[in-house]
């Protein structure tokens, strides 16, 4: 036992400083949130009766859950529309979104006031709400992720039968990822279409939910080059810069796309005065400036596509664009003018600060236990099975398709 | 979902003519009785105005409101008892993930809270802004009026309408909105031309007459059309939008891969060395 532990110790002590300091950080946030228990949440947060959500559901829940929408973009990206070549990208990707999604349900359960409880959506169904839709999507998404992330576990482990079915999993794995994002990453629009009188019109229109689906598939491709690229300057892997480029070269259609059915919607279908509040028009402005257009005429450029830094700076802008949405929707544009302002206290940041930490860490940690990057495509079939018993001879992994003959 | 009852005709539901109310606030007490609700620890203008506690909580399922106006040059006072509005569709119902609310064919909407997992999205739901939270606790649940469900199931009225010397009335929603208009029609010098709750979130089972035009009372706008139908628009879409993303990304797949299939088909046919041949063909394509 001891010796184990001293193991361990060791082997945390050859961690980077930065390692360190995620630790630390994820360390404060478990402890905050032990004290949110023994407290309660009216004391540990800053949430009352007239914010009775705060950052926890608009950060951890409302913007995580897009910031995790790579997954579902790249593995509809290469599988469906057969771009092979970004196959690369797809297992840093996965775990990513398997992290992003195991860490939207902690900060979930820490929001809920009634946390043992949360079975109780699976026994009393309401299909009339669009919380019940987006829990139980969640739970199956989480459950595909960690399906798909479970094929570098069992490389590492060399459990050849279970890659088998895995692979053969594969196709079927990819299409359902992307119809359950579609529905829950829109579905988390739909929660604010019940604001009718309290989200400000700016945000308010019907088609809110299309926008959230849209705006998800734009942050999951930003994501997707972000995290290549801090990849590649901190962690000693190849230079993706010429795969990014594809990605590059599809933003500009969504970003588009999104534009074009964001303004009229703004203007022609929501209700109430839209130029009233000029505090929220700016943020309004700085949304669509920031993260759409700019990056959208970025990208339209060659240059910028193909400079690793000008990659890096678009899908920022498009990443930092997406969560002032999100908290404009969630927490700004539903704030009352008479309202107090909201802040989130010292327990709630550092709870949040801690999930955030616990990401990067739980990455860092993955990828160096687990071939996350050393995945080699040409290993693998990805075809549609349709005749499983004959392609399987011509797979690449031979001996467990052997063993079944 | 919830026991919705066909016809909202035969629910119960208060008419509270505010021109009648002392603003003796009997009913913020008998409620506070019957329901065993602590005193909470006030002062006085900590709100917008007399009104005490400065707003509904966890401990104060109905409340008071004092609205101080002018009315020739003299200064008046117009009160009105805060209350949940107990709405035909109602939105916290709806928008609850594991249906903790119901309405009740007999008109209250009630909280189940052995089921509620404590989201909070029925606070965020509700126009009048109703539900409350039990903040104090480490494990909260929600509050608000029952409606006094169990009452009015034993033939009783509710504990504030029996308390209410002068402005309540109790009875089946159309009965109270054939009475008000009656009051609207017989008195028009004595009321504002409106009955607050007959339309507003599509219907509510409280039903206010006013002497002033509702927003200067305080009373919020809200929207005519019933709120689960906001939602319930884009839900609806959700299975037809599951089937046409699966479906059509499927198709797509299938001609993506119409290619290489067709390929290791003919290689197979061939009896050729498969395995070797499409992993090189593959090889290529990746970096
Ligand atoms: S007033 Fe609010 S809490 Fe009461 S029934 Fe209507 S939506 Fe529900
Ligand atoms: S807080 Fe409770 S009652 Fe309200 S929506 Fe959530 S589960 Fe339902
Ligand atoms: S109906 Fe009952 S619970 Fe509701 S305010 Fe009146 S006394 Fe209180």
């Amino acid at each position: 036992m001891t010796a184990a532990a001293r193991i361990i110790i060791d082997e945390i002590r050859g961690y980077h400083n930065f390692l360190k300091f995620m630790i630390g950080l994820v360390v404060l946030g478990a402890l905050a949130s032990a004290v949110r228990f023994v407290l309660g949440l009216g004391v540990t947060t800053n949430l009352n009766d007239v914010y009775p959500w705060g950052l926890w559901i608009s950060f951890d829940v409302v913007t995580a859950v897009p910031l995790a929408a790579g997954a579902f973009t790249l593995g509809a990206i290469v599988h469906c529309f057969h771009i092979k070549k970004l196959e690369p990208l797809v297992r840093p990707a996965i775990v990513t979104g398997f992290l992003g999604y195991s860490l939207v349900s902690v900060g979930l359960l820490l929001d809920l006031g009634q946390p043992q409880r949360a079975w109780h959506t699976m026994v009393y169904w309401n299909v009339h709400s669009p919380m019940f839709e987006v829990s139980m999507c969640i739970m199956a998404y989480t459950t595909v992720l960690f399906l798909e992330f479970l094929s570098p576990v069992c490389e590492k482990f060399g459990y050849h039968v279970p890659l088998r079915v895995l692979r053969w999993l594969e196709m079927p794995l990819v299409i359902g990822a992307a119809s359950i994002s579609t529905l829950h990453q829109s579905s988390l629009g739909t929660f604010f279409l019940i604001a009718v009188d309290k989200l400000h019109a700016l945000w308010y229109n019907p088609l809110l939910p299309l926008l959230f689906w849209m705006s998800a598939i734009f942050t999951g491709i930003s994501i997707i080059i972000l995290e290549a690229t801090m990849v590649h300057r901190f962690m000693g892997q190849p230079d993706e810069s010429e795969l990014l480029e594809i990605l590059t070269r599809i933003l500009p259609w969504v970003l588009g796309a999104y534009l074009v059915v964001k303004l009229p919607a703004t203007f022609l279908l929501s209700h109430g005065p839209l130029f009233d509040r000029p505090s929220l028009l700016a943020l309004f402005l700085a949304e669509i400036i920031i993260g759409v257009i700019v990056p959208m005429f970025m990208f339209m450029k060659k240059a910028c596509r193909v400079d690793q830094r000008m990659q890096l700076r678009g899908a920022s802008l498009v990443i930092a664009g997406l969560v002032l949405n999100r908290f404009n929707v969630s927490m700004f544009g539903m704030e009352q003018p008479d309202q107090l302002i909201y802040y989130p206290s010292i327990i709630e940041s550092l709870v949040t600060i801690g999930i955030i930490a616990a990401h990067v860490l739980f990455f860092v940690l993955l990828a160096k236990y687990f071939p996350i990057f050393e995945h080699h495509p040409e290993t693998v079939d990805y075809s549609i099975p349709d005749h499983a018993r004959k392609t399987a001879a011509g797979d690449g992994h031979t001996q467990a398709a052997g063993a079944g003959h | 979902m919830s026991s919705l009852p066909v016809n909202f005709d035969t629910t119960k539901s208060f008419l509270i003519d505010t021109t009648k109310c002392t603003g003796c606030r009997g009913c913020q007490v008998a409620c506070k009785q019957w329901n065993q609700l602590k005193a909470e620890d006030t002062t006085f203008f900590s709100g917008e105005g007399y009104q005490n506690p400065p707003l509904m909580s966890e401990y104060t399922f109905t409340r008071v409101k004092f609205k101080d106006y002018q009315k020739d040059g003299q200064n008046e006072f117009a009160f009105y008892k805060e209350m949940c509005m107990h709405c035909n569709e109602p939105a916290c119902a709806s928008v609850c993930p594991v249906g903790a609310f119901v309405k009740t064919a007999e008109g209250p909407v009630i909280y189940d809270a052995g089921r509620c997992i404590g989201c909070r999205f029925c606070m965020i739901a509700c126009p009048f802004g109703v539900p409350k939270y039990e903040w104090s606790k480490a494990f909260p649940l929600v509050r608000k009026c029952t409606g006094c469900y169990s009452r009015i199931k034993e033939g009783m009225q509710p504990a504030c309408a029996t308390a209410c010397p002068t402005a309540i009335s109790y009875g089946t929603r159309g009965d109270m909105i054939k009475e008000a208009e009656k009051r609207l029609k017989n008195r028009p010098e004595r009321y504002h031309n409106a009955i607050y709750g007959k339309d507003e979130a599509g219907g509510t089972g409280i039903l206010y007459l006013t002497q002033q035009p509702l927003d200067e009372l305080g009373f919020k706008p809200v929207t005519k059309r019933s709120l689960p139908s906001y939602t319930w628009q884009a839900l609806r879409l959700v299975p037809g939008i599951f089937l046409t993303v699966g479906g059509g990304l499927s198709l797509l797949s299938w001609f993506t891969h119409r290619k290489e299939r067709l390929r290791r088909e003919e290689l197979f046919k061939n009896s050729k060395l498969p395995a070797e041949t499409t992993n090189v063909e593959t090889k290529e394509d990746s970096p």
